[in-house]
C-alpha cells in the first residue's frame, strides 16, 4: 500500500489541474486566471466557499447564520436578542422509535370468537332446516296434517305442556289465545309475536348456487334484499312461521351477505381514480429522469419513448380529474338527495385529486420538440468538444508533474475520487448541467463522451479502474473500487429521484 | 425526544394500518385536539381519510364503504357509545386505537358487542396528550386544584398523560419531585404505581443513565405566568390567546372574515417556525422582510406577459398563494400585537413587572406601580397583575402597602371577585407556599449576582426574568439539585447527570418556560429536555387556576376514565 499513499497528494492543489500552488491567495489567483470559463466557476465558487468556511473556523469565528437577524434586533424596541436564533425544529431531524403499542386485538377476538360462534353455530342450524322446509318435494301447506308431521321431522317441537305462558310477550295461553310453534328452532309462541318469513326470502338465504366461502363460514349471496315484515294470512304465499330470535338471526345473515356483495357508485370510481394515480406515480417515476436528460440535450433516453409515456400521464391525469368530477357529482341530481356526509366525502376526494394532479402536473416539464431537441444535442456536442480541447491543454501541463504517476491509475485513492465526486453532487444541484470531469488524471479525459451524465460518466471510469486493477491482481483495490461503485450507483439513484421528484 | 414527532408517528400509523381505500377518522372531544394540533387536514386528507367525525355527535350517517378509524380516550363514555356503534355499525370496518391503557373488562364490552365482526384491530396507542411543541406537551386542565389539594378527576387525568408521555417516549424515568408540595408527591406515587402495575409495558432499551421525571408545583413559581411576554409564541397567548393551536382574532378591529380564527401551527408555517421564539423587536423586522418579498413577488406576477412569465407564475402559484395566506395572518396577528402594545402602555408595564420580579427596590417599585394605576391606558388586567406582583414580592416587606394598591383598585373600579385575586395569589404562592427561594434574596450568591446585574445595568429590561424552572433544571443537569428539596421516589438515586428529562409542571406552565428549556437544551449539549404542564397558562387561565385552588370549587368537568 505504500505506493497508494505516496499517491495522496497533499497541498495547495489546483483541483482542475492539480498544480500545487502553495498557499491559497496563490491558488485562487492561479484558478481565476487559468480556469476563468464559465464551466469551471461553479467549481471555483466552491473552492472559494470551502476555503472561507475553513477561514472561518481557522479563526475560531463561529458559523452564524443568523448574524443578520442579530443585526437587526436593536430595531423597534430596542429589544435585544434572547433567542440565538433558537428555531421551532431544532431537533428535528433526530430519529425517535414510534411509541410504546400494546395490541388487544388478539383478547378482543376470542372473547368476540366465543359469542360469535355461537351465532354461526345457530344461524347454521337454522340454514338448514329452512332449507328443508322450502324444498320442492316437501308436502304442500294444503295437505295440513302431512305438513305438520312433516315439520315436526325437521325439528323436535316443544311440548305444549312446558309452558303456560307465551315467552316473548307474557300472556296466558288459552282455548282462544293457542300455542304456535316456530318451524326453526320450534320453540313455542302466541300468533301476536309469530313472525313469518316467506319463501323468496328463504330461498336467497339458503339458495345452493350460493357457495360456502372458507374463511369466514359464511355463504356468498346476490340480489336485492326482501320484506320480512309483511304477514301473511295461511291462504297467501306459502311462508315459514317462526319466533324472533330466529329471524334476528336471520336478518343478521342477511346484513352480513348484503355488506359484503354491494357497492356504491362511488366505491367503483374511487377505486378506478386511485388505479390511475397509483399509474401516474409508476409513470413519473420512469418519465422525470427522461425529461431532464432529454432537455439536457443528452442522448441516454430516446425522444418518442418520453412523448410517449408523456402522453399516457397526461391522458391519466385527464382521466382522475373526470373520475374525481363525476364523484363530486354523484347524487347531485338523484331523486334522493345526497347527505351533507356524503357531500362532504365526495368534496375531500375531489380535493384529493386536485392536489395530486397540481403536485404533480407543475412537474410535468414539456419536452423539446425535434428541432430544439438537435439543437439541444449540437450545442451540448460543441460544449464537450471544447471541454476536451480544454483538458488536453491541461493534461499536457499537468503530465510534466506527474509523470511518475502514470501508468499507476488503477491505484489512484478513492479520497481523491471521494472528493470529486463530491464536487459533482454539488455541481448537480446547482444545475448547472455542465459536464464535471475535471481534476481528474488527465489521461482518462478521453473517455466515453456517450455517457453524457457526470455521474454515470464517473461510474464509467471506475468500472475501467475496476478492469485495470483486476488486470493488475489488485483486489484489495478492486474490492474497494466496487465498493464506490456501488455507493455511486446508489447516490444516483437517489439523486434522480430526489431531483426531479 | 419530541412529544409531535411520538403523536404524528402513533396517528400516521394508524392511518397505514387500516390499508388503502375511503378512511373516516372517528375521535372524540380530546383526541380531535391531540390529532388536530399535529396535523393539518389536508395533510390527513393525503392519506386519505375524507371524513372527520366525533363519537358522541348525533346524526352520523351509515356508510358501509368506509373505514373507520376510531382514536378515543378510554372513558367509561366512549366505550359505552363505541359498544352502542358496534351493535349497529355504521362503517364497514373498525380499527380502534385507545390513547391510554383499557381495562380487560372493557374490551369483553365491546367484544361482545361486535357482533357483526366489524372490528380488525383493538389497540393502545399512548398519544395521551396534547403536544404543542416538539419539547412542550400540556393536558388542557385547568383547575386542577380542588382547594388546595388535587381534584381527584385532575389527578386522574394527569397520571394518565404523563405515563402516556412516558411510554410514548418510551421511557421508563427515575422520579423526582418537588418536596414542599404534598400534590407533587401524590402525582409522583400515583405515576410510580401505575408503572409497577403494568411493568411490562413499561420494559425499554436500558440506557446508560436513566431518564429523569421532576414534578414541579405552580405555586413555588406563581411569578411567571404574571408576567407579560415579548417573544412571540408567548405574548400572542399572553394578549391573544392560543387553544390547541388556534387563535381568535374576531375582536380585531376591521379583520376580514377568513381571518377571525387562525391556525398557527410550526409545522406547517414556516414564518411561524422561524419566529415563534424570537422577541417582537425582530418580529418586526422579520415581517417587514416577508412583507418585501411577497410584494416583489406579486410584482412578478403583476406582469404575465409571456409564455416563460406564465410558465413560472403557473410552477410558482401554490406556493404564492399558501405565501400571500402566511403574510396576511401574521401581519394581522402582529399587527394587533402593536396595536395592543401601544393601546395599553405594555412597554411600561412590563417594565414595572421585570423590576418587580427581578430587582429589589421596594419604593421605585411601588411608586411606578401607582403611576400605572393611575394611567388610563393600563387595562384592569394588567393594574391586577402589577399589584399581585407586588403583593407576591414584597410580602414581608415591612413598608408593605398592599392594602392601599387594592384599595386603589377598588376605586378603579375592579371587581370583587379580581381583586380577591391579590390574597388568593398570595396564599397560592406566597412566602408560606413556597419551598423554594423564588426571588433569591436569602442565597448569598443569587443575591451578590443579582446585585452585580443592577450594577452593570441589564441588557434588556424586557426580558430580565429568568423563570425558576430555568435554575432547577440547571442545578439538575449539574447534578446539583437538592436532594433534600426534590427527593427521589424510591430508594434508588442517579449516579451521572442526567441525559434526558421529562418536567411536569402541576398547575400547568407557560411558554416562557418552554423557550428557556429549549435555550438549556441547546447551552448543554447531549441533554434533552420535554417540558409539560397541566395546561399551558397566560395570565387569563392564571387567574381561573388560581381561582379554582382559592375557593376549592369543582372546576369545569374534566374527562376522565372511572
Amino acid at each position: 500500500m505504500a505506493e497508494t499513499v505516496r499517491e495522496i497528494r497533499e497541498g495547495f492543489l489546483c483541483p482542475v489541474c492539480m498544480k500545487d500552488l502553495g498557499t491559497v491567495t496563490q491558488l485562487q489567483s492561479h484558478f481565476e486566471e487559468a480556469h476563468s470559463s464559465t464551466e469551471d466557476k461553479a467549481v471555483g465558487h466552491q473552492i472559494k466557499e470551502l476555503f472561507d468556511k475553513a477561514k472561518r473556523t481557522l479563526l475560531g469565528k463561529k458559523e452564524d447564520n443568523y448574524s443578520s437577524t442579530q443585526g437587526l434586533s436593536s430595531g423597534a424596541y430596542g429589544v435585544a436578542t434572547s433567542s440565538d436564533g433558537l428555531r421551532y425544529n431544532i431537533d428535528y431531524w433526530e430519529p425517535q422509535e414510534t411509541g410504546q403499542i400494546r395490541s388487544r386485538t388478539d383478547e378482543f377476538r376470542a372473547l368476540r370468537g366465543s359469542r360469535v360462534d355461537r351465532y354461526v353455530v345457530e344461524t347454521n342450524k337454522l340454514l338448514i332446516r329452512m332449507d328443508k322446509l322450502i324444498a320442492p318435494d316437501s308436502p304442500p301447506h294444503s295437505d295440513s296434517s302431512k305438513r305438520k308431521a312433516f315439520e315436526k321431522t325437521v325439528v323436535m317441537w316443544m311440548p305444549d305442556a312446558d309452558l303456560k305462558h307465551c315467552p316473548t310477550c307474557g300472556r296466558k295461553f288459552s282455548i282462544t289465545k293457542r300455542r304456535h310453534h316456530c318451524r326453526l328452532c320450534g320453540s313455542i309462541m302466541c300468533d301476536r309475536c309469530s313472525h313469518f318469513l316467506t319463501y323468496e326470502y328463504a330461498r336467497k338465504l339458503t339458495d345452493p348456487a350460493f357457495q360456502f366461502d372458507g374463511d369466514s363460514g359464511f355463504l356468498k349471496r346476490s340480489g336485492s334484499s326482501s320484506s320480512l315484515n309483511s304477514m301473511f294470512s295461511s291462504e297467501g304465499d306459502p311462508h315459514i312461521r317462526c319466533c324472533l330470535e330466529c329471524r334476528k338471526l336471520l336478518e343478521r345473515r342477511e346484513q352480513l351477505l348484503d355488506q359484503r356483495n354491494k357497492k356504491p357508485a362511488i366505491v367503483l370510481l374511487y377505486g378506478k381514480m386511485k388505479e390511475c394515480t397509483d399509474e401516474c406515480e409508476r409513470l413519473l417515476e420512469t418519465y422525470l429522469p427522461m425529461s431532464e436528460s432529454l432537455s439536457a440535450g443528452e442522448s441516454t433516453y430516446r425522444l418518442q419513448e418520453a412523448q410517449i409515456i408523456r402522453t399516457k400521464l397526461l391522458r391519466q391525469y385527464d382521466v382522475i380529474d373526470q373520475l374525481s368530477k363525476k364523484i363530486v357529482g354523484l347524487g347531485v341530481n338523484a331523486e334522493e338527495p345526497q347527505s351533507m356526509k356524503q357531500m362532504a366525502i365526495q368534496k375531500s376526494i375531489r380535493t384529493f385529486a386536485t392536489g395530486f394532479i397540481q403536485d404533480n402536473m407543475i412537474g410535468l416539464q414539456s419536452l423539446p420538440s425535434e428541432e430544439q431537441y438537435q439543437k439541444l444535442q449540437d450545442a451540448r456536442k460543441a460544449e464537450i468538444q471544447k471541454r476536451i480541447a480544454m483538458e488536453r491543454a491541461a493534461t499536457i501541463e499537468a503530465q510534466e508533474k506527474e509523470k511518475r504517476e502514470r501508468d499507476k491509475v488503477e491505484n489512484r485513492d478513492s479520497m481523491q475520487e471521494k472528493g470529486l465526486r463530491q464536487n459533482n453532487y454539488d455541481e448537480q444541484t446547482e444545475r448547472t448541467n455542465s459536464q464535471v470531469h475535471r481534476g481528474w488524471k488527465p489521461a482518462e479525459n478521453s473517455v466515453r463522451v456517450t455517457n453524457e451524465d457526470p455521474m454515470l460518466q464517473q461510474m464509467e471510469i471506475i468500472r475501467s479502474y475496476i478492469k485495470q486493477a483486476k488486470q493488475a491482481n489488485k483486489w484489495d483495490e478492486v474490492k474497494m473500487l466496487e465498493e464506490n461503485l456501488r455507493d455511486l450507483q446508489r447516490e444516483y439513484a437517489s439523486q434522480q429521484r430526489q431531483t426531479w421528484s | 425526544m419530541n412529544v409531535i414527532l411520538a403523536i404524528k408517528q402513533y396517528i400516521s400509523k394508524m392511518i397505514e394500518e387500516s390499508g388503502p381505500g375511503m378512511k373516516v377518522l372517528l375521535m372524540d372531544k380530546e383526541t380531535t385536539s391531540i390529532v388536530s394540533v399535529v396535523y393539518a387536514q389536508s395533510e390527513i386528507l393525503q392519506k386519505e381519510v375524507y371524513l372527520f367525525e366525533r363519537i358522541d355527535a348525533g346524526g352520523r350517517e351509515t356508510m358501509k364503504h368506509l373505514k373507520c378509524i376510531c382514536f378515543l380516550r378510554p372513558t367509561r363514555e366512549n366505550v359505552q357509545l363505541l359498544a352502542e356503534e358496534l351493535r349497529m355499525p355504521k362503517y364497514g370496518l373498525y380499527y380502534i386505537y385507545f390513547s391510554n391503557v383499557i381495562s380487560k373488562q372493557d374490551v369483553k364490552v365491546l367484544a361482545e358487542a361486535d357482533d357483526q365482526e366489524v372490528v380488525r384491530e383493538v389497540q393502545e396507542f399512548f398519544g395521551d396528550y396534547i403536544a404543542v411543541n416538539p419539547q412542550l406537551f400540556t393536558l388542557n386542565i385547568t383547575g386542577c386544584y380542588q382547594g388546595l389539594n388535587w381534584s381527584q378527576n385532575a389527578l386522574k387525568r394527569t397520571v394518565q398523560g404523563l405515563t402516556s408521555v412516558l411510554l410514548s417516549l418510551k421511557k421508563c424515568p427515575m422520579i423526582r419531585y418537588q418536596n414542599s408540595s404534598e400534590m407533587a408527591r401524590q402525582l409522583a406515587e400515583n405515576v410510580r404505581q401505575t408503572i409497577s402495575k403494568d411493568a411490562a409495558l413499561f420494559e425499554f432499551r436500558k440506557t446508560d443513565v436513566p431518564p429523569v421525571l421532576l414534578i414541579l408545583d405552580r405555586r413555588d413559581d406563581a411569578v411567571t405566568p404574571l408576567l407579560n411576554q415579548w417573544t412571540y409564541q408567548a405574548m400572542v397567548h399572553e394578549l391573544l390567546g392560543i387553544y390547541n393551536n388556534r387563535i381568535n382574532l374576531s375582536n380585531v378591529p376591521g379583520v376580514s372574515r377568513d381571518l377571525q380564527e387562525v391556525v398557527l401551527s410550526a409545522e406547517h408555517d414556516e414564518f411561524y417556525a422561524n419566529n415563534m421564539y424570537l422577541n417582537f423587536g425582530e418580529i418586526g423586522t422579520n415581517i417587514k422582510e416577508l412583507m418585501e418579498d411577497f410584494q416583489s413577488k406579486s410584482q412578478s406576477h403583476a406582469k404575465v406577459e409571456s409564455i416563460s412569465d406564465m410558465k413560472a407564475f403557473i410552477e410558482n402559484y401554490p406556493q404564492f398563494k399558501k405565501m400571500s395566506g402566511t403574510v396576511a395572518k401574521h401581519v394581522t396577528v402582529v399587527g394587533e400585537l402593536s396595536r395592543l402594545v401601544g393601546k395599553q402602555n405594555l412597554l411600561e408595564v412590563s417594565e414595572a413587572e421585570q423590576e418587580l420580579a427581578c430587582q429589589d427596590d421596594h419604593s421605585a417599585s411601588l411608586q411606578k406601580i401607582k403611576a400605572l394605576l393611575s394611567n388610563d391606558k393600563v387595562t384592569q388586567l394588567d393594574m391586577l397583575r402589577l399589584v399581585m406582583l407586588y403583593a407576591l414580592r414584597y410580602e414581608s416587606h415591612s413598608n408593605n402597602d398592599v392594602s392601599g394598591l387594592v384599595e386603589t383598585l377598588k376605586r378603579k373600579g375592579i371587581s370583587d371577585k379580581h381583586r380577591t385575586m391579590v390574597s388568593a395569589v398570595l396564599e397560592f404562592g406566597g412566602r408560606k407556599a413556597r419551598g423554594s427561594d423564588l426571588f433569591g434574596s436569602q442565597d448569598p450568591v443569587a443575591f451578590t449576582k443579582k446585585l452585580f446585574k443592577g450594577l452593570k445595568g441589564v441588557e434588556n429590561v424586557y426580558t430580565q426574568h429568568k423563570p425558576l424552572l430555568n435554575s432547577i433544571l440547571d442545578q439538575l443537569i449539574k447534578g446539583k439539585l437538592k436532594e433534600a428539596a426534590y427527593p427521589y421516589l424510591g430508594t434508588s438515586q442517579l449516579k451521572d447527570r442526567p441525559q434526558e428529562i421529562i418536567v411536569f409542571y402541576i398547575g400547568g406552565t407557560t411558554y416562557e418556560e418552554s423557550l428557556s428549556v429549549l435555550q438549556l437544551a441547546k447551552s448543554s449539549p447531549g441533554v434533552r429536555i420535554i417540558l409539560g404542564g397541566t395546561s399551558v397558562h397566560n395570565l387569563k387561565s392564571f387567574l381561573e387556576e388560581i381561582s379554582a385552588a382559592h375557593q376549592g370549587h369543582i372546576p369545569s368537568q374534566i374527562s376522565s376514565r372511572r
